[in-house]
């Protein structure tokens, strides 16, 4: 007899649920004011499609790189975020399956917004090929500005806390030029490119990144004491430009003891701009001090479009189909890429997300001291996401 | 387009040789030779454009009076439709006495390349202190101001359908501020008219109306009674006329041409004058289409380009009171968008607000409606995105 009542009475409160569903929904729509969902139209124009979806090009790159994207791919279905991947398969260790870099550039240049695991780099060119797969994609999309934000995540010990600072490397010139010549037998010469145009137009970069993101200071790591000429065009260009930003902070620092003060006292940085290699090893040096390639996010800016890749560029190749990778930085890239588009709700519902499990702090990967997979990182992520936000 | 013209203007002997910033001048010329007697060479280096990952980074300038509440309703709609620019706000305190914030504003100009802003209060009476619009529109250079005059259909006036440009010069003539007291009580202010700026602003109009499928050029001007500064900018346009013969060229002195205006203003395509004229015109024709709030103004450089509402009134008597109408800063705005490429967005608005005012009838008391500015707002973001 409870039994009939408890069926009946729940079939009836379900049933005025629906009803109240209907009502609801037929009461607001009329009023002209109704929002929209505010990611039907919310976009870039070039990435929008009919219905409002977006397009971002993926490459899922190489070593651990796939495992990440589909970890992405996973929160995206859960959370319905509208977005669609444009995939390619793009590989310089595995060059007779990689898509053309034709066809993924302009994939890119289309959707102006990229997603992209890491790119293996061999050590030895074996067909006399100076520049790398990666190189060439940014020469090709002008990518000049790579931005990684290093900053400490919640419930991971680490020797420093509440290190925030944002790392804006050049990486189209400098030491990255690929030209290289052996003019007698046994002398290399490397080329090091700086240009007073490339130069002024990172330090723009930065300066213009710290106004928006509300920074303070910026500083500038150079070796113009070594390389007068080169390091001291950038340097001067960046003190040029420091003119028009008089609310901003300006300061130099040599990059020997810009290392020394990153591992010492990196609560003194905010956002830096460095030529090409130095971007890359303080990146990777700052990436170190709050956990690893695993949990840092960057992206690579052009004047048109936007990839969004790790921090710190591994492709952990020792952990290929082990599933114990960390998505973190993958999951904060595809965050980033989402408040880009404007559909910063999504964003905040995958930042919270993250943040939660970190402060939950039962599901560890292995690079984190604990003993989860990847998939269960992902369906933590997944089980935090509020769809309230 | 102004840089396009630029690079015309270059070829020119007539201009003189152009100097990649101030600061590489020779040392000759002293800062007062630089202000008053080589306008030309204040020629600004060029800086990268503010445009990362297919977003732009735009100065906002809210100034004072209903400034800082319509520029609030642009960021609503901005990131309602999810518009990809992201504003630096600059406020100026009009009640200081230096120049600090104003030259602020206008290095964020620099940096940014583009600016919307409010009208901006110079409250300080004090001579040292200049006019803080002047000072904004002489430092950037933009010699060039744009105003599109078109009727809204939904807006009570005496005359239907008026369709005018005016093109003004936006940085000498009166507004050169250079004013003395030679003899006690008698005050001397000159109006300053060079060949450059002249033909610049007038190549300009040219441009544009040939740009725009525009047939007729009209030169407002004086030059019956000041031959020689009036008569300058009418020979110079009268010269580049002939560059551009498919398009009608006439003059008009100012008297007539305001006269004209208030009777006849369907004669008129678009207008070319000088500062002042310019200033009085803007405000005639703004009159005759139902007031300061409906259109909005564009001033260009060869570099820069800043976005406002077309009157320059702050409207301090009605800030707050929720009255204010919103459009002009909207269609600035609107403007803005268009001027960086972004045309989807640009349309999308300019719909709503078409829709807004000539369907839905949706305005404020200036113009003869019931609704307040929020009104007005909910109603253009209600309109936003239906006709897809």
């Amino acid at each position: 007899m409870s039994l009939i009542s408890r069926n009946v009475f729940r079939a009836l409160v379900q049933g005025s649920q629906h009803v109240g569903k209907g009502v609801h929904t037929s009461a607001v729509n009329p009023e002209k004011n109704v929002c929209l969902a505010p990611h039907s139209i919310s976009t870039l124009q070039s990435q929008v499609s009919k219905e409002g979806r977006i397009k971002c090009t993926l490459i899922p790159g190489d070593g651990v790189g796939p495992e990440l994207v589909y970890a992405v791919q996973e929160v995206f279905k859960a959370a319905s975020i509208p977005v669609d991947f444009e995939s390619f398969f793009f590989s310089e260790v595995n060059p007779t399956l990689s898509a053309p870099l034709e066809d993924v550039v302009n994939s890119i240049s289309r959707n102006k917004i990229c997603i992209k695991g890491i790119l293996a780099t061999p050590d030895f060119s074996h067909t006399g090929e100076l520049q790398t797969l990666n190189m060439k994609l940014r020469n090709a999309l002008d990518l000049y500005a790579n931005v990684v934000h290093v900053k400490s995540l919640p419930n991971v010990k680490s020797r420093h806390n509440n290190v925030d600072c944002i790392i804006i490397r050049e990486q189209t010139e400098g030491e990255y030029s690929a030209l290289e010549h052996e003019s007698v037998p046994g002398v290399v010469e490397c080329l090091k490119i700086i240009t007073a145009q490339k130069s002024e137009r990172i330090a723009k970069f930065a300066f213009d990144y710290a106004v928006k993101m509300g920074r303070k200071k910026v500083t500038a790591v150079h070796k113009a004491n070594i390389m007068k000429l080169g390091d001291g065009l950038f340097l001067r260009s960046c003190e040029g430009m420091a003119k028009l930003y008089p609310r901003i902070q300006f300061e130099k620092m040599i990059v020997d003891n810009c290392t020394m003060q990153m591992v010492a006292n990196p609560n003194q940085f905010d956002v830096m701009v460095t030529p090409n290699l130095y971007g890359n090893i303080v990146d990777n040096l700052a990436s170190g001090l709050v956990g690893g390639a695993g949990v840092v996010a960057g992206a690579s800016y052009s004047a048109e479009c936007a990839v969004f890749e790790q921090g710190a560029r591994h492709i952990f190749s020792g952990a290929v189909g082990k599933n114990i990778a960390n998505p973190t930085a993958m999951l904060l890239c595809s965050a980033n890429l989402l408040s880009h588009v404007n559909l910063h709700a999504y964003s905040k519902m995958i930042k919270n997300a993250i943040n939660k499990v970190f402060q939950d702090g039962k599901i560890r990967t292995k690079d984190l001291g604990g003993q989860c997979t990847t998939k269960d990182f992902t369906n933590a992520v997944i089980h935090f996401l509020d769809h309230e936000v | 387009m102004a840089v396009r013209l630029f690079s015309k203007l270059k070829a020119l002997p007539s201009v003189p040789a152009t100097y990649a910033s101030a600061a590489a001048a020779p040392a000759t010329l002293s800062d007062f030779d630089l202000q008053h007697k080589t306008p030309v060479i204040r020629k600004q280096k060029l800086i990268p454009v503010a445009q990362y990952g297919g977003r732009h980074a735009v100065s906002m300038l809210p100034g004072g009076g209903i400034g800082p509440e319509c520029m609030g309703y642009v960021r609503d709609i901005f990131k309602y439709i999810g518009a990809p620019v992201d504003f630096e706000v600059v406020d100026i305190d009009p009640t200081i006495d230096n120049d600090d914030d104003v030259q602020y504003a206008i290095t964020t100009i620099k940096r940014n390349g583009v600016g919307l802003k409010g009208n901006i209060e110079t409250k300080s009476e004090a001579a040292y202190v200049t006019s803080r619009n002047v000072a904004l529109r002489n430092e950037l250079d933009m010699y060039a101001y744009v105003m599109n005059c078109k009727s809204f259909p939904g807006v009570q006036t005496r005359h239907k359908d008026i369709d005018v440009v005016i093109i003004r010069q936006n940085t000498e003539g009166e507004y050169a501020m250079l004013e003395h007291e030679s003899v006690h009580g008698v005050i001397e202010s000159m109006k300053v008219v060079t060949a450059s700026n002249s033909e610049r602003v007038a190549r300009f109009a040219f441009e544009f109306a040939r740009r725009n499928g525009r047939k007729k050029v009209t030169t407002v001007h004086k030059a019956n009674i000041m031959k020689i500064s009036d008569g300058l900018f009418l020979e110079t346009s009268r010269r580049l006329a002939k560059e551009y013969p498919e398009i009608e060229h006439n003059d008009m002195i100012i008297d007539n041409c305001c006269m004209q205006l208030v009777a006849k203003p369907h004669q008129f395509d678009v207008m070319l004058m000088t500062n002042l004229y310019g200033s009085i015109v803007s405000n005639v024709v703004c009159g005759l289409i139902g007031g300061a709030g409906l259109l909005s103004g564009r001033n260009y450089g060869d570099h820069y380009a800043v976005f406002e509402p077309g009157t320059r009134n702050t409207g301090t008597a009605i800030a707050g009171k929720n009255i204010a109408n919103p459009i002009a800063m909207i269609n600035a705005s609107i403007d803005m968008l268009e001027h960086l490429g972004h045309h989807f967005h640009a349309d999308m608005i300019r719909r709503a607000v078409d829709k807004t005012v000539n369907v839905d009838r949706i305005v404020t008391p200036d113009v003869g409606g019931t609704a307040s500015s929020t009104d007005v707002v909910q109603s253009i973001m209600g309109n936003i995105g239906l006709d897809h």
